[in-house]
């Protein structure tokens, strides 16, 4: 009997071929869908159908799964990680905003829930394995070491979202999709009859279907929080009012609310005083970034002192130079090699060395440009 | 055939077959019998308890959006619903009271013969729903007295998509499903035939059995209890001691999640339940030990067990080694603070 592995289930067909692959290569498939997100209210269930689909943990989602299980024949499970995912992802991406910070809640999600609290859910079903749909790779060096690899197809790839996994979580996980195409993902799901090959992408945040931010936020904070204030231009001059720091991100243009003769760009977002900090395009260059809650796929790297990397501040963003510092305290001071782009504090600056990722942190704070 | 089945299942609650109507199963019965009477009674007032069954407790929800009073009596810590808290409130309103015989998720077994000379007399149906007692405790609608009883084909071993209410001949209740004079005017369809056989043969095996087959289930229940109890030290039964049914153990597993157990004990063959799964397939905690008192983490720590005539000895031993086994496992990978032993 291979060993048991315990497959993280979607319902679109990403998950569902990898559930297959591991299924046809002889595993002890066991897979399981997280309930994560609230139940719809009342109103979402009236919405158009059209709309409702595309949003994880849906009825109709863990019905494909299902649908895949049976047809792969290997045991499907919901489990309910609902209190798990408000506490330590859904909590985090609300306090972050209003913090004046822009979360990136996938990050979060792997690491606090499917590499945390559901590896504890695989120990306790005596599975050896945890796979999920990621496109990502994972490589065992001659001395036994992991290595976290971008996939295959560079265009899914999804490694920054993984970057907190250690050496621990490496070698108990499995990315059946890594060496794969997105059309090859589909073609093989057509090949295996699954119900899931044409499944559309779902792109928003799982649990804000409607991608409306701005008024989750607000539903789920209460008004003391919200951090109203002014924005104003470099100098300090007041140019309008807005109702919370919460609906703003560093590098944003569109939707300030104010006409100018030149294009304006949220330089930075000071929460305490409520004050959203504009400036021109090149105003947003910066030098480098501190990053906070530093991990590194292999712990040994860390006593490297500087190295050079390239870095990428944004899920969308081309990787750049840098060279990084990692302190004892898991801070790190990123320094690139260029002037560059609008940093973001609260999404992930995630390190790579050519296509191995060697780890990342959250940013903190940009650092000026010189 | 059709009627020869309904012999069978008139039978095992003592009744005249002239007095069953098949349905399609417990669900209908349960539903037919609620919006049957209201249909037929000007009474806005509908009293049950907070432990019934989905098929109960929907329909009442229903009826509340549709602006009846629904009066749900609370029970007491192991599933007892008082019958002089429903007597209390039954009043000249009261178009109908509707509760369990025995609850599916502890096994309580409730007194209700008390109940059917005021409902009679205040002119109220009484409605009991003997879909989990039917089979393994005598039921008798003549001592019980009440006006309508759902029954259910799959609960004893009938396939699914089968089930009966009985309808004492001086109650009057409206169809929910209008066509064809099938079923004395009360429930329209051709009868599902095959299934009103299965049903009235293993109703008939069932009242053949009753007192063996209870005292068997009835001494693997309690060894499998008693060896439980000695490998997980802090295990809580969930019930009454006595006046329960004999097949079914709900426990309080301290210290894990009863999603995970559920799971585990699948995975190894051990089929057990827990709460009611939602939609989605998840489960939520027992309102019924929510009812009881439990706390949600409690209640998210607690199975039932339900021991079978399909149940052999092997099983028995197989499960009281597996069961305390995965709860260790369970207990080590995935502790749970929050219901520790007691």
């Amino acid at each position: 009997m291979k060993p048991r592995v315990l497959v993280a289930m979607s319902g679109g067909v990403d998950s569902s071929v990898a559930a297959a692959i591991l299924r046809e290569q002889g595993y002890d498939v066991v897979g399981v869908a997280m309930r994560l997100a609230p139940e719809p209210s009342a109103p979402a269930v009236s919405a158009p159908i059209a709309k409702r689909r595309g949003t994880c943990c849906s009825h109709d989602d863990f019905e494909d799964a299902r649908r895949v299980a049976e047809r792969m024949d290997f045991p499907f499970y919901v489990i309910d990680l609902r209190a798990d995912f408000a506490a330590r992802v859904v909590d985090n991406f609300v306090s972050e905003y209003l913090g004046g910070r822009t979360p990136n809640p996938c990050v979060m999600c792997n690491r606090e829930i499917k590499f945390d609290r559901l590896w504890s859910r695989a120990r306790a079903l005596s599975a050896d394995y945890v796979a999920t749909g990621h496109y990502a790779r994972i490589a065992q060096g001659a001395d036994g070491r992991f290595h976290l690899l971008r996939a295959a197809d560079d265009s899914k790839d999804q490694s920054y979202f993984l970057f907190t996994l250690g050496q621990d979580e490496l070698a108990r996980t499995i990315f059946p999709l890594g060496a794969m195409t997105k059309t090859e993902v589909r073609a093989r799901a057509r090949a295996l009859g699954l119900a899931t090959a044409d499944k559309p992408e779902s792109q928003e945040i799982c649990f804000v279907p409607d991608g409306e931010y701005a008024s989750f936020v607000e539903r789920r904070s209460n008004p003391a929080q919200l951090r109203p204030g002014s924005i104003i231009d470099s100098d300090g001059k007041r140019l309008a009012n807005h109702a919370g720091v919460h609906r703003f991100t560093v590098g944003q243009r569109r939707g300030l609310g104010i006409a100018s003769g030149e294009r304006l760009y949220v330089r930075e977002i000071r929460a305490e005083s409520g004050e959203v900090v504009t400036g021109r395009r090149d105003q947003l260059d910066s030098s480098g970034l501190i990053a906070n809650r530093v991990s590194l796929v292999d712990d040994s790297l860390a006593s490297v002192g500087e190295l050079s990397v390239e870095v990428k501040i944004r899920y969308r963003h081309r990787a750049i130079p840098a060279t990084i510092r990692v302190d004892s305290g898991h801070r790190a001071e990123i320094r690139f090699a260029t002037s560059g782009p609008a940093v973001t504090p609260g999404q992930a600056c995630v390190f790579y060395r050519g296509d191995e990722v060697l780890g990342g942190g959250f940013i903190e704070r940009a650092l000026e440009a010189v | 055939m059709l009627e020869a089945a309904r012999a069978q299942v008139a039978a095992i609650v003592g009744t005249d077959p002239r007095r069953i109507v098949f349905t399609s199963g417990g669900t209908e019965s349960n539903n037919l019998a609620i919006f049957g009477a209201i249909t037929v009674s000007r009474r806005r007032k509908i009293i049950s308890s907070e432990i019934e069954h989905s098929s109960i407790l929907a329909p009442l929800a229903e009826l509340e959006r549709r602006g009846f009073e629904v009066v749900r009596i609370a029970p007491d810590s192991d599933g007892r619903v008082d019958p002089a808290r429903v007597l209390d409130v039954l009043d000249s309103e009261t178009a109908l009271v509707t509760l369990g015989l025995a609850n599916s998720e502890v096994g309580t077994i409730q007194d209700l013969a008390p109940l059917a000379a005021r409902c009679t007399r205040i002119g109220a149906l009484l409605h009991i729903d003997a879909a989990q007692a039917v089979g393994r405790i005598p039921v008798d609608v003549a001592s019980l007295n009440c006006d309508l009883m759902t029954l259910s084909g799959h609960k004893l071993g009938a396939p699914a998509g089968i089930g009966a209410l009985f309808v004492r001949d001086s109650a009057r209740i409206a169809p929910t499903v209008f066509g064809g004079p099938h079923e004395s005017g009360v429930r329209a369809g051709t009868p599902n035939l095959l299934g009103a056989v299965a049903f009235g043969a293993a109703a008939e095996a069932a009242l053949n059995a009753m007192g063996t087959e209870s005292e068997r289930i009835a001494s693997f229940a309690a060894s499998l209890l008693m060896r439980l109890r000695d490998a997980i030290p802090g295990l809580r039964w969930n019930g009454p001691p006595v006046g329960r049914l004999p097949n079914t153990i709900n426990l309080t597993f301290p210290g894990v999640l009863g999603e995970s157990m559920l799971i585990a004990l699948d995975l190894e063959g051990v089929e057990v339940s827990m709460g009611s799964a939602c939609a989605a397939g998840a489960v939520e905690p027992s309102h019924v030990l929510r009812a009881m008192g439990r706390s949600v983490a409690e209640a998210r720590s607690s199975l039932r067990i339900s021991l079978g005539w399909s149940n052999m000895a092997e099983e028995i031993d197989a499960a009281a080694s597996i069961i305390p086994a995965v709860w260790r496992r369970v207990a080590d990978a995935e502790p749970q603070s929050e219901v520790s032993a007691r």
